[in-house]
């Protein structure tokens, strides 16, 4: 069962007088439980790609369909529904929230949807963060956590929600090899464990080992 | 809500410092609204309840008998306290006669000059407030208030410290005073100081308290007479205006007449022309004559005041009575008096023939003889005879109004137990307006301005009627109001430097704190937030430092004020000392005021903060996330 399909994608972002074509026609699916890979060199169109399937962004033509929902043809209210229930986000720069600390990142997704009881929230969050291995840290702020510390945060903040798909853009980028090496190989178990299809992208080509499939893209288009 | 809240807060103290930059600007502000505020609400408290009160009162009803002067004199107080005081039902506090007298007071070797205040100690139930007022602002340095009241010591006094010290005098000292009465006769009286005050206002040291009856005495009224009235009432700024308007419309004037027997005087005056022409030229109205002859025709008649000294209505009456005798010059003149063809039949009368009336006064005053006038008396001379019909009556004598009032004022009739007995012109006589009223109740005035300039145009037209104004302090005092609106600019400025404050200071924090977090408005965005989540998050972060401020800018208020109030300052030459209280400047801070204001500041923060919010919560959460400082 294919839980994302895109045809035709493409994305043009208008730059003074000319026009960007970030991705020039994008087709392909990806099916539940996928651990996926989008490879290529910086400014081929990676996180454009993401932001697209993360319905942070708008398709310029084509059509995306995630978990049988066409998300091109939603409003704003409706799609930050779908961000909230069925994505879970992991950025490059780890984007945790500085005013809050550890349980309270983890807890925040879940806190944004209503009806959830308050002792409910705390055992969810609380068991990410035991799993990503940070239950020592869990009253301290951000800016207390390593890097790889802060990854880790992300990674559990993602999954708190139970959503269909993750997407991290360059999760490694910013963290040195070792960790970065440690940050797949959780995301790797946390794809085995939740059976959450992970999606993520990088350009370098030595964390490609840990991905399931590859996807590459050069200059917006797909290569093979 | 409670974790936007619990976000909101912490984002405060994430920019400390300029928060607390912005939030004391705002706390200035806001100390800054309230102390106006205060100290505006401060004056209004002294002018409208300390010094309006003295000068004139929240409503006053001045009086003039005229006779070319000044004379503030209504003979029938009970019946316009009544009036006034039912009519201002549960809106007055206390009404009093407001009477004063400036004079010239001999102490132990010096002369001082003194306004003789009437105080009623006896008759007056006083409120805890008034007793506390007065508590405050006559500090008894000697003797006891009530003193004023004592009736085995002759005329008791109270004076200030100041006007004690300049004339020497001890308490049981006598003070021998000289004043002009109401009647402008130069009179002088002995006072026994019985108390002295220390005192705070202004106002009040170079007054000297009486008992009002006693001062009444000395001014020449009698014990049913009294002045101009002034009324207190509890909201003064609300209520002045209106109660005056009711109070207006409730002292339209009946028609005046006196209800009289009349008797022929002279009648052989045809027979010795010379001595009765100028015996009548010469004699006085008042006279009580007792020589009269031929009394067994002695009918009632009803005494009706035309109002001759006014030309259009002197025409009216002209046009609308037919003489059979008499020259039209004399008779609606000066002096003038026509009798009915009808009366001057029974009596015998011609014209130049002298009548002699005899009326019953409405007030016998029992326990002092020298007014117990049984019968009033006075006579005039016949002008003329009219042709009488339905509409001017029979029995009737008109007069002009100068002849008329002052025998009307002088022994008020009866008027209401007379009209039934009396013939009073219908409504619809042609001649009705011309007639004279009880008084003249003059229109009500706008302003201070329209108040002189009525009370000028009423002199001209040599009214013989008394004349009664209605004011409230907004025409009478106005002058005085106007100092109010130009502390209520004061208030007004600090409310526009505020504004400036937080639309300024809102506007460019949030700018800023907006482009520094907008990577982490990208987040939120990314993992779910909704816009309105967003926006609320920037608009709660402005509405609690609104709120911090404005308490933190409360709590500075007070203690400012607290200290402004401590100093003393020794304003005595000053106009501007009367609106200190005790040397003090006099702050009133009100609850509304005060929750008011804050309300209205929250307000306006909470729109300015709207605008840059809703900017930040309508980025394209991508765009944001690819924001970099
Ligand atoms: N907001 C934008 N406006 C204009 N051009 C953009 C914008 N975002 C991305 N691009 C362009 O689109 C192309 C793809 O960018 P991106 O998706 O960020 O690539 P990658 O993530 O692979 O480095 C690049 O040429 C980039 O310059
Ligand atoms: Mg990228």
């Amino acid at each position: 069962m294919n839980i994302i399909e895109i045809k035709e994608l493409t994305k043009n972002y208008p730059l003074g007088s000319t026009i960007v074509h970030a991705l020039r026609g994008i087709d392909f699916n990806i099916a539940s439980g996928d651990f996926l890979s989008i490879v290529g060199p910086s400014g081929s169109g990676k996180t454009t790609l993401l932001n697209i399937i993360g319905c942070i962004d708008n398709a310029s033509s084509g059509s995306v369909n995630i978990g049988g929902v066409e998300i091109t043809k939603l409003n704003d209210k409706e799609i930050t529904d779908i961000r909230l229930h069925k994505i879970g986000f992991i950025f490059q720069t780890f984007n945790l929230i500085p005013v809050l600390d550890v349980l309270e990142n983890v807890e925040f997704p879940l806190l944004l949807m209503k009806n959830r009881s308050k002792s409910e929230v705390k055992k969810r969050a609380e068991s990410l963060i035991d799993a990503v291995g940070l239950s020592e840290h869990i009253k301290h702020r951000p800016s207390e956590l390593s890097g790889g510390q802060r990854q880790r945060v992300a990674i559990a903040r993602a999954l708190v929600t139970n959503p269909d798909i993750v997407l991290a853009d360059e999760p490694t980028a910013n963290l040195d090899s070792a960790t970065g090496e440690q940050i797949l190989e959780l995301m790797k178990e946390m794809n085995r464990k939740e059976k959450t299809t992970f999606i993520f992208s990088t350009h370098d080509s030595n964390v490609i080992k840990y991905a399931g499939y590859v996807l590459k893209i050069k200059d917006g288009k797909m290569v093979n | 809500m409670k974790f936007l809240f619990i976000i909101s807060l912490r984002n405060l103290f994430r920019q400390k410092r300029r928060n607390i930059l912005l939030g004391s600007a705002m706390a200035f502000g806001v100390m800054i609204l309230i102390i106006a505020n205060s100290f505006s609400h401060g004056i209004s408290d002294i002018l409208f309840n300390r010094i309006v009160v003295y000068v004139a009162g929240h409503v006053n009803i001045s009086i003039n008998e005229g006779k070319g002067r000044d004379l503030p004199l209504f003979r029938d107080r009970d019946r316009l306290t009544k009036i006034a005081v039912e009519t201002a039902g549960d809106k007055l506090i206390e009404y009093n006669e407001g009477v004063g007298i400036f004079l010239r007071a001999i102490g132990n070797g010096k002369v001082e000059n003194l306004v003789l205040v009437g105080i009623n100690t006896i008759s007056r139930t006083l409120t805890q407030k008034q007793r506390e007022e007065i508590n405050e602002s006559f500090k008894m340095l000697y003797g006891k208030f009530k003193d004023l009241g004592n009736k085995s010591i002759e005329n008791p006094a109270i004076l200030s410290k100041e006007k004690a010290d300049a004339l020497s005098v001890k308490p049981n000292d006598i003070v021998r005073v000289r004043y002009r009465n109401i009647y402008g006769q130069t009179q002088s009286s002995r006072l026994t100081v019985v108390g002295i005050m220390s005192n705070d206002n202004i106002f009040m040291q170079g007054v000297m308290f009486v008992e009002l009856t006693n001062l009444k005495e000395m001014m020449g009224y009698r014990p049913y007479e009294c002045g101009s009235i002034k009324l207190t009432l509890k909201e003064p700024q609300k209520d002045a205006a209106d109660v005056a308007d009711k109070i207006h419309s409730a002292l339209r004037p009946g028609p005046a007449f006196i209800l009289a027997t009349a008797k022929v005087l002279n009648q052989d005056s045809s027979m010795n022309p010379d001595v009765s022409t100028s015996e009548n030229k010469n004699s006085n109205p008042n006279t009580i004559s007792s020589n009269n002859q031929n009394a067994d025709t002695s009918p009632r008649v009803t005494l009706i005041p035309f109002m001759g000294n006014d030309e259009p209505l002197k025409k009216l009456m002209l046009s609308s009575f037919k003489l059979s005798s008499g020259n039209v010059k004399d008779v609606f003149g000066k002096d003038g008096m026509m009798v009915s063809d009808y009366l001057a039949d029974i009596l015998k009368i011609k014209q130049g023939d002298k009548l002699e009336f005899h009326f019953k006064p409405k007030f016998i005053t029992k326990d002092k003889p020298e007014f117990a006038v049984r019968e009033a008396i006075f006579s005039a001379v016949v002008k003329g005879i009219f042709i009488s019909d339905d509409s001017t009556g029979k029995e009737t004598i008109y007069m002009h109004e100068a002849l008329f009032y002052p025998k009307f004022y002088e022994n008020l009739p009866d008027l209401q137990s007379d009209s039934k007995f009396a013939f009073i012109p219908k409504e619809k006589a042609s001649f009705k307006p011309a007639l004279g009223t009880e008084w003249v109740l003059l229109d009500r005035s706008r302003s201070t301005d329209d108040l002189k300039q009525k009370l000028r145009a009423a002199g001209r037209k040599k009214i013989k009627a008394a004349t009664i104004d209605v004011n409230s302090m907004y025409e009478s005092a106005s002058d005085v109001l106007k100092l109010e609106n130009a502390l209520n600019i004061i208030t007004f400025t600090a409310v526009l430097i505020l504004f400036f404050i937080i639309l300024v200071g809102v506007v460019n924090t949030l700018r800023m704190t907006i482009r520094e977090r907008t990577r982490e408005i990208g987040t939120i965005r990314a993992i779910g937030m909704q816009k309105k989540d967003v926006l609320l998050i920037f608009v709660i972060e402005t509405a609690i430092l609104t709120a911090f401020a404005s308490i933190a800018g409360t709590i500075l208020a007070f203690i400012s004020m607290a200290g402004l109030s401590n100093i003393a300052f020794q304003i005595t030459d000053n106009p501007m000392g009367i609106l200190l209280v005790k040397d003090r400047l006099h702050f009133v801070p009100t609850f509304i005021g005060i929750v008011g204001n804050i309300g209205f500041i929250l307000f306006i923060s909470i729109i300015t903060a709207f605008f840059p919010s809703r900017k930040a919560a309508n980025l394209s959460a991508a765009d944001a996330l690819r924001h970099f400082e």
